[in-house]
């Protein structure tokens, strides 16, 4: 057992503001991890090459050396995908904890070959009472002209610890879009670095959480824009009930030369309860002229007017504010277009609201 | 194409230097023995030299801040912290030595005092050397001297709240401060008197090597209300001088208190302040600042609503130029039912100033039924400067309606097109744009001030910005 500290944010502020990083108390990260064998690959063979001859370099930010050290040197998992060319169906990837996988460390790498495109779904998922461990690395390099979507769906049950660390790097004309379902996990922590190498290049991220009973989510995306009329857009909203309790970091930098480049970020907390947390840092950091730069951050209950038409039409109080947050998350659902994903997402925001208020 | 040139700050007037002609200047460093002389020169009273060195204590234990600028340069052996300027404290100007009186005449406020104010209090390097305040307000039992006087003469107004609102071992500069303080102004407002006209403190730092370490204790009782004006400047020295001042604000049940500070440093001057106010029952306290001088600021205010129904503003603006660094911002406590907020922030940065906005919003369990609303915005008038935006947002109950809002980027080509679509020349679209930029917080200041600022921000119109 060790004290964890994670997350750094790439600028600090007062210490006294208990954001600069998360310490977590009491997570064991194993020593034997044993094998994985419960990942379900499918992909198309013709254009991708799969090998597990994955980066094994440092991150530039990523959640802290221990978690990082144990991935590049210790993981149970490696994929490299290879995709040169344009990728009709989508390539799945579906990591289920059970009683035989209980530890998953998996190293990820895609490279998206110039001109190629693809839709890359990343599944977590666990049985409900076991308990386990993840800890994971995804690298995307879009080169020039890809385009590269990625949706991350965090479903693992509330017993088990998980960590993400991602990181991007996008050139002329690339684009990353990354929809993040971030529903799982004792402490559910992820660091995301984008770097915007190139011009037009274009990174979004959209991304619901939902935390309930005593969860944590730690959420840190840094995105350096360097290329000129490079531009991100983080979109994420979300909604915490019990004593769940979230860190919303998100990081904009401008570099120097990133003429023309635009940023925006907005991040909006739907408070369920009155003994829910959040806390949100949303950095804009800019060292260049040209530029437009956006952030909005906002925290509330749900709207009293909109419960009581939803509440007048005969839903209960439940009910109502489970139809407020669907409403809430439906901007990203209605773009995840695999409908078993789709429908086991919403069966977790319904088994949110099963349980007691 | 010409370009327009957004001149920094005029700084002809603030830069005049006085010869260093002090009646004692305490050794450089930071010892024992030093506060204890400091003491003896202060004639203390005994709980307050204890105090000091209590706080003294605290400072040798607590870490230098580990985020914000780079405040290295800084070496307390190498700063007199105590300079006792040749004169007494006076309540007439012509009693002021003239070198003194003319450094305060160019800064304009003996006149100020005539036409605009119901007080003022003068300090030059570490003592208060006017202090003068309207008949009528002194017969209302109002309360407007130096902060020495005040220790001796009401020690149980000033025992109870010195230090108690900014706590010393709050960070490694209060500690400083609460060793080696030195002047500043007192304040109470009885309960229920309403002080319709300005009072004003100024503080003149001539000393090179020095520090300056006043403190500002301002009382605003039940149903009372203040309008309380600060302005600070030094001239120019090639080394490093220390400003390490605090204020503390006490605004009872149903009081309201305005608190305008014009910071107007020299640019070697790393200005390391401190400001807090606790806010009673349906009391109000509003910030008006304007940061733009000094080499490197950490200045955030900040006001602790711990009465229901309290409110507080937040009005700032900040000005870098080159070689500075202005880390500024607005810290805020919502401690009980339905209270509120509101910040609006500006920052413009030119010729490599780097301007960082950095707050924070904490709505606590107690704070049902609060509302809080930030907006900040940077203008960025070349690319060889720097402008960060470090929001934090901490949000600890549901019953609560808080947004936050912030913009980072040049003068848009787009309304520059649009005022031009108008008849009005490029130039003066954009002079116009920078003053429009400025004008929602320049309007908050009096009226004398925002004058300065307009002129601070003065704009040669010929050519574009950028």
């Amino acid at each position: 057992m060790e004290i964890l500290k994670l997350n750094e944010t790439p600028k600090r502020t007062s210490r006294n503001f208990n954001i600069n990083n998360i310490k977590l108390e009491n997570v064991e990260i194993p020593n034997n991890i044993g094998k994985f064998e419960n990942l379900a690959l499918i992909y198309e063979k013709k254009n991708i090459i799969v090998s597990e001859d994955v980066e094994i370099s440092k991150l530039t930010y990523g959640l802290g050396e221990v978690l990082e050290d144990k991935v590049l040197k210790n993981s149970n998992v490696t994929k490299k995908l290879k995709i040169n060319g344009k990728i009709k169906e989508d390539i799945i990837l579906e990591f289920k904890l059970d009683k035989n996988n209980t530890n998953l460390i998996e190293n990820i790498e895609i490279i998206a070959e110039e001109n190629s495109q693809a839709r890359i779904i990343i599944k977590y998922e666990s049985e409900e009472e076991i308990l386990g461990f993840h800890n994971g690395i995804i690298r995307v390099n879009a080169k020039d002209n890809s385009i590269i979507e990625i949706i991350l769906v965090n479903l693992i049950n509330k017993k088990i610890n998980n960590f993400i660390s991602i990181e991007n790097t996008l050139s002329a004309n690339s684009k990353v879009d990354y929809k993040i379902v971030d529903f799982g996990g004792k402490n559910s922590i992820t660091n995301y670095y984008s770097n915007i190498l190139g011009e037009n290049a274009s990174n979004t991220i959209n991304t619901i959480y939902l935390g309930t009973d005593n969860q944590v989510i730690d959420i840190n995306y840094i995105v350096e824009l360097r290329g000129k009329k490079s531009n991100v857009d983080i979109k994420a909203e979300g909604a915490l009930k019990d004593i769940a309790k979230k860190h919303f970091k998100g990081t904009i930098d401008f570099k120097k030369g990133c003429k023309k480049a635009t940023g925006n970020e907005t991040e909006n907390c739907m408070l369920l309860s009155d003994t829910a947390k959040s806390i949100a840092l949303p950095m804009l950091l800019c060292s260049e002229e040209e530029v437009e730069g956006n952030h909005s951050s906002s925290a509330g209950k749900v709207g009293e007017k909109e419960l009581f038409y939803i509440m007048s039409r005969g839903f209960s109080q439940k009910e109502a504010m489970k139809l407020m947050v669907r409403a809430k998350f439906n901007n990203l659902l209605e773009k995840i277009y695999n409908e078993k994903i789709k429908e086991q997402i919403l069966t977790k925001i319904d088994d949110a609201f099963n349980t007691n208020f | 194409m010409p370009k327009t040139n957004v001149n920094e700050i005029n700084r002809n007037i603030y830069d005049i230097k006085n010869k260093d002609n002090y009646d004692f200047k305490i050794k450089k460093g930071l010892t024992e023995d030093i506060i204890k002389e400091i003491s003896n020169q202060k004639e203390d009273p005994e709980w307050m030299r204890e105090f000091r060195l209590k706080a003294l204590e605290i400072y040798n234990k607590l870490e230098l801040p580990t985020w914000g600028p780079d405040i290295s340069e800084l070496n307390m052996d190498e700063i007199a912290t105590y300079v006792k300027p040749k004169t007494k404290l006076n309540s007439n100007w012509e009693d002021v030595p003239e070198d003194i009186k003319n450094t305060f005449d160019k800064l304009g406020i003996p006149e100020a005092e005539k036409k605009s104010l119901a007080g003022v209090g003068a300090q030059y390097d570490s003592e208060v050397v006017y202090h003068s305040m309207k008949e009528e307000l002194i017969k209302q039992g109002v309360i407007y001297t130096d902060m020495e006087t005040a220790v001796k003469k009401y020690p149980e107004l000033v025992k109870e709240h010195f230090m108690k609102c900014v706590p010393i071992y709050d960070h490694k500069f209060v500690a400083l401060h609460g060793a080696v303080w030195s002047g500043g102004s007192f304040v109470y407002v009885p309960k229920g008197v309403k002080v319709d006209i300005p009072l004003q403190s100024y503080f003149r730092l001539n000393s090179p090597e020095s520090g300056q370490f006043e403190h500002t204790l301002i009382i605003v009782d039940e149903g009372a209300s203040l309008h309380f004006i600060e302005g600070c400047s030094a001239p120019k020295y090639n080394k490093v001088n220390l400003h390490a001042g605090c204020v503390e604000l006490y605004v009872k049940d149903n009081a309201y208190l305005r608190y305008s500070t014009i910071e107007n440093w020299s640019k070697n001057m790393l200005n390391l302040n401190t400001k807090k106010a606790i806010v009673g029952k349906n009391a109000q306290v509003d910030w008006v600042t304007g940061s733009f001088g000094s080499k490197i600021s950490m200045l955030y205010p900040m006001s602790i609503l711990n009465g229901e129904n309290a409110k507080t503003e937040y009005t700032g603006i900040s000005f870098a130029g080159k070689g500075q660094d202005l880390d500024t911002g607005f810290k805020v406590i919502h401690n009980a039912k339905n209270t509120s907020s509101v910040v609006n922030s500006k920052s413009i940065s030119k010729n490599g100033g780097k301007c960082t906005y950095r707050s924070l919003v904490r709505i606590n369990e107690n704070a049902k039924n609060s509302k809080s609303t930030v907006s900040c915005e940077s203008l960025m008038l070349d690319d060889i400067s720097i402008s960060d935006t470090i929001p934090t947002n901490d949000i600890r109950t549901d019953e609560v309606e808080f947004s936050h809002e912030a913009k980072i980027g040049k003068i848009s080509d787009k309304t520059i097109f649009y005022l031009m679509s108008r008849g009005i020349s490029e130039e003066d679209a954009k002079a116009m744009i920078v003053r429009g930029f400025a004008y929602p917080i320049s309007k908050e200041l009096p009226i004398e001030y925002a004058v300065e600022m307009n002129n601070l921000i003065n704009l040669e119109l010929e050519g574009s910005i950028g």
